[in-house]
């Protein structure tokens, strides 16, 4: 039996839920595949972040401002308190080469209206008392905020089912076929068929999968990054923290050759950051390495290495957990949102990489506005798929 | 004694009745549970409340224990001191899994 939908959203993740609220909360009839389960792929596998500073000045930059903002409301709006704090985010800067290049990315993300700073040793010690004095200087953002993307998940899902949705999961889409009448049909392999006028392929690092099914191949491949997790403990200091050497290596491909060769293979830049309950969890790794999603020594040590080169007060704390996600990396770098050309009623919301819980709010309510033929609240057309058509011939 | 105000996951202290609240909000895996609730998130993993978090989703869902996947195990097995990885100084040499 059929049953007809407005929207289907393949995808349960952060992005196909924010999208599935905002959609909701237009009335739309939408209806939500998930082949595992809720938040299962990269969504329950990452920090915490809403890293502002870390992105490139330009259209991510203006959508992180603009999903900071909304998260100040969201906690109230889909009444689940989804531990939403700002204690600020510092750059940790090692030597003169990281420091000139930090200055002129901090100077360009103040043009875009960030609010960021370089402050002196003196400074960081202030606010990271337990810091190695290898340290010479540090960004400081004050509005870096990070949240729990568990309890944002559980939020717009709760929402969205209270609004109507439904959901079926576990269920695997296995065909994709637009009807001459204009609907797309979804056939999955609990032998289920839905229709709907709109389909979104939120699939994150499965969104290539998806994508064949409707006969579009989209340049979005998994990212695995590895996070340990430590036992509660008091905070260490001030701020969340990120290490510069792994950020001006993408900012200076002089210094992306010169970097330490493990470390550049498995991608590490440290990112150290507290949860409310107060167990730390620091990352990361960066690696092609497939669907794999196993954690291995190797990629474990290399972190906490990093993380013991500025805070050796950590030596004595212990790691209760590991785990690794694969991050949606588009080959841009950039996310996919919007319909596919000549698919009508086929859109993308996918490719957000590290940035998809930083991103989630502001990309649903875009992907609603899209859908319901309104302005949007930001001009996302270098976000288009389009843009797949230039990527996907030989050049 | 009301026993839905009993403690399942003792690290976390997530009780009988917030565990039968996540699954009647949605939550239909140990991992969905698990997540929205943080049963099993605290220093021992799981080891404690796992198989009971698994009994009072099975029987408010009628489905069998045996059918339950259970959520997923991740290494280190015991809370390993961050000092340990550094006096052991394996950098580019092992490739181990660690689960």
């Amino acid at each position: 039996m059929k049953k007809v939908f407005d929207v289907i959203i393949i995808g349960a993740g952060i992005i196909g839920l924010s999208t599935a609220y905002y959609l909701t909360k237009k009335g739309k009839k939408v209806l939500m595949l998930e082949k595992k389960e809720i938040g299962s792929g990269s969504s329950g596998a990452c920090d915490d972040m809403i890293l502002l500073q870390s992105k490139k000045p330009g259209i991510l930059l203006q959508m992180a401002l603009e999903s900071f903002e909304m998260y100040k409301c969201l906690s109230e709006e889909l009444n689940t308190d989804l531990e939403f704090q700002t204690r600020g985010g510092m750059i940790l800067i090692e030597n003169q080469e990281q420091l000139k290049i930090m200055e002129d990315f901090v100077r360009k993300q103040r043009s875009y209206g960030l609010d960021v700073e370089l402050i002196d040793k003196r400074d960081v010690k202030k606010k990271q008392p337990l810091v190695n004095d290898r340290v010479i200087a540090s960004t400081y953002s004050p509005i870096d905020s990070q949240v729990n993307p568990l309890r944002v998940m559980k939020g717009f899902y709760m929402k969205s089912i209270e609004r109507g949705m439904e959901i079926d999961k576990p269920s695997s889409v296995t065909a994709l076929k637009k009807l001459s009448n204009g609907y797309w049909e979804v056939v999955t392999d609990n032998n289920k068929c839905y229709h709907a006028e709109v389909v979104i392929n939120a699939a994150g690092a499965w969104a290539a999968e998806v994508g064949k099914f409707a006969g579009v191949e989209i340049p979005i491949k998994p990212k695995k990054g590895q996070i340990a997790v430590t036992e509660q403990i008091p905070c260490v200091g001030e701020t969340n923290i990120w290490d510069a050497d792994y950020i001006v290596t993408k900012l200076d491909p002089v210094l992306a050759e010169k970097r330490d060769r493990i470390l550049a293979e498995l991608g590490i830049g440290l990112s150290f950051t507290q949860t409310l309950d107060g167990n730390y969890l620091i990352g990361g790794t960066r690696e092609f390495v497939g669907f794999d999603t196993k954690t291995t020594y190797q990629g474990i040590s290399n972190i906490l290495s990093q993380v013991l080169k500025f805070f050796p007060v950590l030596r004595n704390v212990h790691i209760i957990r590991t785990f690794a996600g694969l991050r949606p990396a588009s080959i841009d770098g950039k996310p996919f949102l919007g319909e596919v050309k000549d698919k009508e009623g086929f859109f993308i919301a996918a490719g957000h990489e590290g940035d998809g819980i930083a991103l989630a709010p502001i990309t649903g309510k875009i992907m609603a506005q899209m859908i319901c033929g309104e302005t949007l609240s930001l001009p996302v057309d270098e976000l288009s798929p389009d843009r797949l058509k230039t990527h996907c011939k030989p050049s | 004694m009301d026993e839905t105000k009993n403690f399942v996951c003792r690290c976390e202290e997530v009780t009988v009745e917030e565990i039968e609240e996540a699954i009647d909000n949605g939550a239909t895996t140990l991992n969905e549970v698990k997540r929205w609730t943080r049963a099993g998130m605290g220093l021992c993993q799981g080891r404690t409340c796992r198989k009971n978090v698994a009994r009072i989703l099975s029987r408010k869902t009628g489905r069998k224990l045996e059918e339950l996947m259970p959520s997923t195990y991740r290494k280190p097995v015991r809370p390993v001191r961050i000092g340990l990885f550094e006096e052991k100084k394996i950098r580019g040499t092992s490739n181990e899994n660690m689960g």
